[in-house]
This record gives C-alpha cells, sequence and structure tokens, in this order.
C-alpha cells in the first residue's frame, strides 16, 4: 500500500465515524454515507477498477472520471445547500417578523 | 381621509444618530409613524422617548426588505388607508409625501414611485458615481422585469391599502427595489413614478450602496430567478 492510499483510507474511515454521529435522526443518510465510504475505500485500495469504469463509460483515465463525478456531486451539494439556507431564512424571518409584531409598541405609550 | 391614515414606514438599521430629526420632520405632518428597527445594535427605541411613533423591532438583522414588509403588516393590521415607504437617513424630505400619496388619493394609482430623475432640478443633486450605478439598476430591473422607469432604486415609494394586501416582499435584502417592480407588473396595479428630491448627505453617502454591494445584489436577483 502507497502512502497516499493510507492518507486516503483515513479520511475515509474519519468521514464514516463522523457521519454516524452526525446523522444519527437519519438512518438512510447514514446508510448512503456508509456505502460511499466503502465504495470510496475499495476504489482506493484497488486504483486500477476507476480506469476500468471509466473506459466502460467512454473516458480515457479514471481520474478523469473522478473529475467529472465529483464536480457534479460538488455543484449539487452547493445548490442543495443553497435552497436550504433560503428555506431556513425564510423560516426565520417569518418567526421574526411574528416576534416583532407580538412586541410592537408606542413609544408614547399608544 | 385624515393625515394619520397614512403610515410612513421607516426601515432603520443602525440609524440612531439621525432617526430622531427625520421623523421630527415627519411628525409635524401628522402622519402614523413605524419605525422598523431591523435589529440595531443599540435598539432604536432608545433615541426615540417622547416622539408619537410605533415602533417594531426585528431581534435579528434581516435586511431592508423584510423590514419594510414587516413594517407593512403592522400598518395594514393598524387600519392604514396608504403606506409610505421612508428612507432613515435623513435622504428623503418629509414634504415628499404629500406629493406621492396625492394620485393613490384621487384613486389614479394604487402605487406611487419616487424618482429623483425627472426633474432636471433633482438630477443635478446626484453625484456622478450614483447616476451611473443608478442607471445600472434601471437597466438590471428592465431585464428582470420588464419595466422600464426612470429611477428604480429609490427609497420613497408609496402604496394604497389595496396594492400593500397584494405586495408580499420575499425578498430580505435590498433586491426588494427589483423584486416589488416584478409584483407590480405581475399584478397589474396602476403606478406612476413622482419627482422628488433627494439630499445626499455626508452621512447617508456614507451608508449607501457600494459597487461592490450592487453585485451581490444582481447576484442575489440571478440565483433566486433560477431557483425560487
Amino acid at each position: 500500500m502507497t502512502s497516499i492510499q493510507g492518507i486516503l483510507l483515513a479520511f475515509l474511515l474519519t468521514a464514516a465515524v463522523v457521519s454516524i454521529f452526525a446523522f444519527k435522526a437519519r438512518p438512510a443518510y447514514r446508510l448512503v454515507e456508509l456505502l460511499l465510504s466503502c465504495g470510496a475505500a475499495v476504489l482506493v485500495l484497488f486504483p486500477d477498477l476507476t480506469t476500468l469504469i471509466a473506459h466502460l463509460l467512454g473516458v480515457g483515465r479514471g481520474t478523469d472520471l473522478l473529475l467529472y463525478v465529483s464536480l457534479i456531486v460538488g455543484l449539487h451539494a452547493v445548490l442543495l445547500l443553497y435552497v436550504r439556507t433560503r428555506e431556513l431564512e425564510r423560516k426565520i424571518t417569518g418567526q421574526t417578523r411574528a416576534i416583532a409584531l407580538r412586541n410592537a409598541c408606542g413609544t408614547d405609550g399608544r | 381621509m385624515e393625515q394619520a391614515d397614512v403610515f410612513v414606514v421607516i426601515p432603520a438599521y443602525n440609524e440612531n444618530a439621525v432617526l430622531r430629526s427625520t421623523i421630527s420632520d415627519l411628525v409635524t405632518f401628522g402622519y402614523s409613524i413605524v419605525v422598523v428597527d431591523d435589529g440595531s445594535a443599540t435598539p432604536a427605541r432608545s433615541c426615540l422617548e417622547g416622539l408619537p411613533v410605533h415602533c417594531v423591532r426585528h431581534d435579528i438583522n434581516l435586511g431592508q426588505g423584510a423590514a419594510l414588509q414587516t413594517g407593512d403588516e403592522f400598518a395594514l393590521s393598524k387600519g392604514a388607508r396608504i403606506i409610505v415607504h421612508f428612507d432613515a437617513d435623513g435622504q428623503h424630505d418629509a414634504r415628499m409625501v404629500e406629493r406621492l400619496i396625492e394620485p393613490i388619493v384621487n384613486g389614479k394609482a394604487g402605487v406611487t414611485l419616487g424618482s429623483r430623475f425627472l426633474d432636471p432640478l433633482d438630477r443635478r443633486e446626484v453625484p456622478l458615481e450614483k447616476r451611473l450605478l443608478l442607471k445600472a439598476g434601471v437597466f438590471v430591473s428592465w431585464c428582470f422585469t420588464g419595466l422600464w422607469l426612470s429611477d428604480t432604486h429609490n427609497g420613497l415609494r408609496a402604496l394604497s391599502r389595496a396594492a400593500a394586501q397584494q405586495i408580499t416582499l420575499k425578498e430580505n435584502g435590498f433586491a426588494h427595489a427589483t423584486e416589488i417592480l416584478g409584483l407590480l407588473r405581475r399584478s397589474k396595479i396602476p403606478y406612476s413614478e413622482i419627482p422628488v428630491s433627494i439630499y445626499y448627505t455626508e452621512y447617508s453617502r456614507k451608508k449607501g450602496q457600494s459597487m461592490l454591494n450592487s453585485c451581490n445584489i444582481l447576484i442575489d436577483l440571478v440565483l433566486r430567478r433560477l431557483f425560487g
């Protein structure tokens, strides 16, 4: 095993452990995260596998395939976060507004 | 209609230094005044002692659009017949309110928008870099809403009760200026532009929108258009 493989495996293990704690309330997320980690570990241990898959898809190198996939996944994650943040903002606005209106007052005692 | 039926909504975020003098001017006209303190570090209420105003406070800073929407809802709940949006920083003239609400009182418009580019005298007051920025705003607003106005980012506007009930601002930030035009177009509320003077004081210039911030607003608009 090369040192980069060791580093990547350590990272994957950390991510898997963190996800187990982070997604306590969402078993489905936990399962997906674990499956992804395992899949990634397999690819790290057998790098030629990525090239094999890449060739099947008509991509020249395994690293190129990884690049494309990570781009798509990354962009998707950003959009998902954007929508979530927007939703959160909407909720906070509604809540803050309701509190503000409830506590409205006149400075001259009206 | 009485003066007290006209509700002037003033969003304020850390404007305590000038808020009192802005409001003192308005008070003499007898309008109902709603200060929406948008989470100022020092509550705006502390500088409003003794003034006959309503004060509504957001516990956290949400942005001007959100503050205006809160002010509108409050004014409607108090039976406002006309709602006026007015900047806290002292760049608007209280005398303009009467001019602004006239078409609404006469039933000629549901919404009136202040413009500093209709009267050559007002236009001359606008610093050059501001003028360029504002014209860019006009263009951007046209791209997004199809409405070509002379001044799209003027904080001074008035809405009839019916119009305020129809228009709900969802943009918390400054993109509300463009959002409101889109809502105007869709709801087919009759509107008109009214010439108003804007005073550029040292203070209001410092607090105004920078070039960088304008880019952020544009990005806001594009994202919201694409992803709701």
